[in-house]
């Protein structure tokens, strides 16, 4: 393994942990506990190397760059009295093996918690870099000592031969410690996730980890993730946070979960978020939060397109253009008179194909199917299946509409009881 | 252990006398469950074999053991949950990511074999008790084990597992068939009174079955576990410690029922029974047909309850400890090594049964002695956790509660060690 023959191999973690280190007189150094790295690099070089002193059985640092490997040993050469250092890590160092080995991480590439079995470095000139975390039952052989018997089994049994289930190093997101995360964030693998993966993710992480990796989430991915979530963990989640941050997060929710989540934490948080919250969204949760849960009331959310019928479909157009990335629903458009009494409703598609200069009570449909605001959840789930659509307005007995109820938002009251 | 306790006591008192009473009892039947549940498992088909061993063979001398066993499940059991709720984790996740993957691998495996004679001994419990309601096991096992699959991979787990806090209420026919023998309360109470060991192989053999019996090693993980996916917090612990001190009271209550049941019919009457199926046929003339019936109905409850949890658990655990994807919520493919672990343990527990010439007291004495050696390994490494800052932070043991329960591993180490040496070389 001469560095001059072969510039570039790869090298196993569990293969390097114990190994001894002599001195250029033959001499016992150490031994080899644990490895550092830069872990702020795209791929982390190992920097250091931390040996039991085999002299005074201390912890000490020993730098990588002065190992040599001659004729499979490996060799300090020359040992100079400063090369031996006490184990204080510089910024942006790690302990592999304490921070990865055993541990569970992110795979971004398969969005999935993986457990890490070894580390697979690369050495190209004198150089150590990590570049890929063994996942596989293959990587967890070599690490119990069985990976020969195993083999020749399989081998010998089935003809297949196992091999080892890697995963790069660029698709790998620690999670054993917050550290980690603040010193790899500016890389933005879990970005790479999309947010129902996200959520997914960290619903299988514990506690710690979880409020670790939602907190160094930027806040729209935070919400889009958090909206992904079980609600059980979405509270825990916020409870987490201070209210601030708690209330920059749920004002770029959607309205309807947003309220959902309000109404499912303490009352001091939920307060003490809503007052943090800008006016007009707090408004419009604390109205939805004073409708029963399972009720027509409780699932609908006020974000949406209404229109007086006299408004031309150009307006229209200019107003959805300007406001509909706020909006929870923009699919339609409901025709109401001045005191909110719904006349009808128009899609997104008709009102596209209309002429700009037609007004909208010429081009509204008129039959209108509209729930009660005190209508229980299974009804309305048969009337969405019924009718087909996105969306279904909500009226109260006056026939003023109050809200809209999304097809998404009931399809999460309804499913868990589909199918079992 | 005696901060602790008195913490809890000091806990539930303050939540009876204050305002926050009717808030305080609601929360706490929101976050009991595993601690019961787990307890309550433990009176499985093994150990109501060993409590009807214990009552009939040396009467009311062992009942007294209950007292010191109910501390220290009490002591080991709490330390699981307070694992559970500040870390997060399985515990074979902790073990794991603490000691490693060499040792993990082999822990591992003896946990499967151990926890797959256990199963077996369950479905060994189905198909006793069965057969006294006179249903061949040719029928009786094939059916709960589809049962217990149904049960887990197409139920829901939440739902599972309040079907199984309900059928705890079941245990209730021990306590029931125990006054339908008539106790002398009096010589009970002189037995709690003046303890008595006795210095002979059969009787210390007898006292550590017992204690085998009632502290598994799966329990700490299937509790640890269940305290984590409960979701519980450092905030709810005092309600997660008292879910423990009452289960470990709960499971030593039911124990005490049957070892004097059988103590004060069978060992007065001179009777000797080689399994629980004997016990509660020789109970039938002694204590009535009732009695002998609610035994048999608490045998065939417990082996059930027991034979659904334990797979899944060995399962779950495994799989933790791998990094396996384990979850009833994804598709055989998407988990199969969960699932085949899973389907091993079922097939292989009910599917030895059914095997002619089977030699099951035999696998059942194995699994007790690979039980017994494997626990101080176990307690040990929850020790060493327990300990751990790095995990634990604040809530690591305190000197008192070190002592006591170092105390304790090391008495119920000394004890398993003993069993072990007693079966491997009285054989």
């Amino acid at each position: 393994m001469d560095m001059n023959q072969e510039p570039q191999i790869f090298l196993n973690f569990s293969e390097l942990l114990g190994r001894k280190i002599f001195d250029s007189a033959g001499r016992p150094v150490g031994k080899i506990l644990d490895l550092t790295g830069n872990i702020g690099e795209i791929y982390p070089p190992v920097t250091e190397i931390l040996l039991r002193s085999a002299t005074d059985g201390k912890i000490v640092l020993f730098p990588w760059r002065r190992l040599a490997e001659v004729e499979g040993k490996l060799i300090a050469d020359p040992l100079q009295p400063g090369d031996l250092r006490a184990p204080n890590l510089r910024a942006g160092e790690l302990l592999l093996k304490d921070t990865l080995l055993d541990k569970q991480v992110v795979d971004t590439d398969g969005a999935k918690i993986r457990r890490v079995n070894d580390l697979q470095f690369l050495k190209s000139h004198k150089t150590l870099y990590l570049v890929h975390v063994d996942v596989g039952f293959h990587g967890l052989l070599r690490r119990v000592g069985l990976e020969r018997p195993i083999n020749f089994l399989f081998r010998v049994l089935f003809d297949y031969t196992l091999t080892d289930q890697l995963i790069s190093w660029k698709f790998v997101q620690p999670v054993s410690s917050p550290d980690l995360l603040r010193l790899t964030v500016a890389q933005k693998r879990l970005a790479q996730l999309h947010p129902a993966d996200l959520a997914d993710i960290i619903e299988d992480l514990d506690i710690h980890q979880r409020a670790a990796v939602f907190r160094s989430l930027d806040i729209e991915t935070a919400a889009e993730t958090l909206e992904e979530t079980d609600p059980k963990i979405q509270v825990s989640l916020i409870e987490d946070l201070d209210t601030a941050n708690a209330s920059d997060i749920i004002e770029e929710m959607s309205l309807s979960e947003a309220t959902d989540l309000l109404g499912d934490l303490s009352k001091e948080k939920a307060e003490g978020i809503l007052k943090e919250m800008e006016k007009d969204l707090a408004e419009d949760v604390k109205e939805l939060l004073a409708h029963p849960e399972e009720k027509a009331g409780g699932l609908m959310t006020t974000s949406f397109f209404s229109f007086t019928p006299e408004h031309t479909a150009g307006e229209a157009m200019e107003t959805i253009r300007r406001e509909a990335e706020d909006m929870d629903l923009i699919y339609y458009l409901y025709v109401v008179d001045p005191q909110d009494h719904i006349l009808g409703v128009l899609s997104l598609r008709e009102l596209i194909v209309a002429a700009p200069e037609k007004a909208l009570s010429e081009l509204m449909d008129t039959r209108i199917v509209a729930v009660n605001i005190e209508e229980q959840k299974n009804r309305i789930a048969e009337d969405f299946a019924k009718y087909g659509m996105l969306a279904m307005p909500v009226v109260d007995e006056d026939n003023r509409l109050k809200g809209v109820i999304l097809f998404k938002n009931l399809l999460e009251v309804v499913l868990p009881k589909l199918g079992r | 252990m005696v901060e602790n306790l008195t913490g809890a006591f000091r806990g539930l008192w303050r939540a009876f006398i204050g305002k926050k009473y009717w808030k305080s009892l609601g929360l706490f039947f929101a976050l009991v469950g595993p601690g019961i549940i787990t307890s309550n498992v433990d009176n499985d088909a093994g150990g109501i074999t060993t409590y009807s061993l214990a009552g009939s063979e040396y009467g009311l001398t062992l009942l007294w053991t209950l007292i010191p066993i109910t501390g220290a499940l009490i002591i080991i059991q709490e330390m699981c949950a307070r694992m559970g709720v500040v870390s997060g984790k399985g515990l074979s996740d902790l073990i794991r990511e603490r000691f490693g993957a060499r040792i993990t691998f082999y822990l591992m495996i003896v946990l499967f074999l151990t926890n797959l004679g256990n199963t077996i001994s369950e479905f060994a419990g189905v198909a006793a008790s069965m057969e006294l309601f006179g249903v061949s096991k040719y029928i009786s096992v094939p059916i709960s084990a589809a049962i217990v699959w149904w049960l887990v991979v197409k139920g829901n787990y939440k739902s599972v597992e309040k079907v199984f806090l309900f059928a705890c209420v079941f245990y209730l026919s021990y306590i029931i068939s125990g006054f339908m023998g008539k106790p002398d309360w009096h010589a009970i109470g002189t037995s709690f009174l003046e303890p008595t060991i006795r210095m002979e192989t059969g009787w210390l053999t007898m006292a550590v079955g017992v204690i085998g019996t009632t502290i598994a090693p799966w329990m700490q993980f299937y509790l640890q576990s269940s305290v984590v996916d409960k979701g519980l917090k450092a905030e709810d612990y005092q309600y997660t410690r008292m879910d423990v001190i009452i289960g470990s009271v709960t499971v030593n209550v039911v124990a005490f029922f049957i070892i004097m049941l059988c103590a004060v019919t069978l060992f007065q009457n001179g009777i000797r029974i080689e399994s629980a199926k004997d016990a509660a046929q020789a109970l039938a003339p002694l204590a009535g047909d009732y009695a002998s019936w609610l035994f048999a109905f608490g045998l065939l409850n417990a082996s059930l309850f027991a034979a659904s949890i334990l797979p899944i658990s060995t399962a779950y655990t495994i799989c933790e400890a791998f990094g396996w994807e384990s979850s009833l919520n994804r598709k055989f493919l998407e988990a199969p090594q969960f699932y085949g672990l899973y389907s091993l343990m079922v097939f292989l527990g009910s599917g030895i049964i059914l095997l002619p010439d089977m030699p099951l007291i035999s696998i059942m004495y194995y699994s007790q002695v690979i039980n017994g050696a494997i626990l101080p390994v176990i307690l040990i490494f929850m020790l060493l956790l327990v300990n751990d800052r790095k995990i634990m932070g604040e809530y690591t043991n305190g000197l008192a509660m070190n002592i006591v329960s170092w105390l304790t591993v090391a008495i119920l180490t000394v004890l398993s060690l003993t069993m072990l040496a007693f079966v491997l070389f009285t054989k």
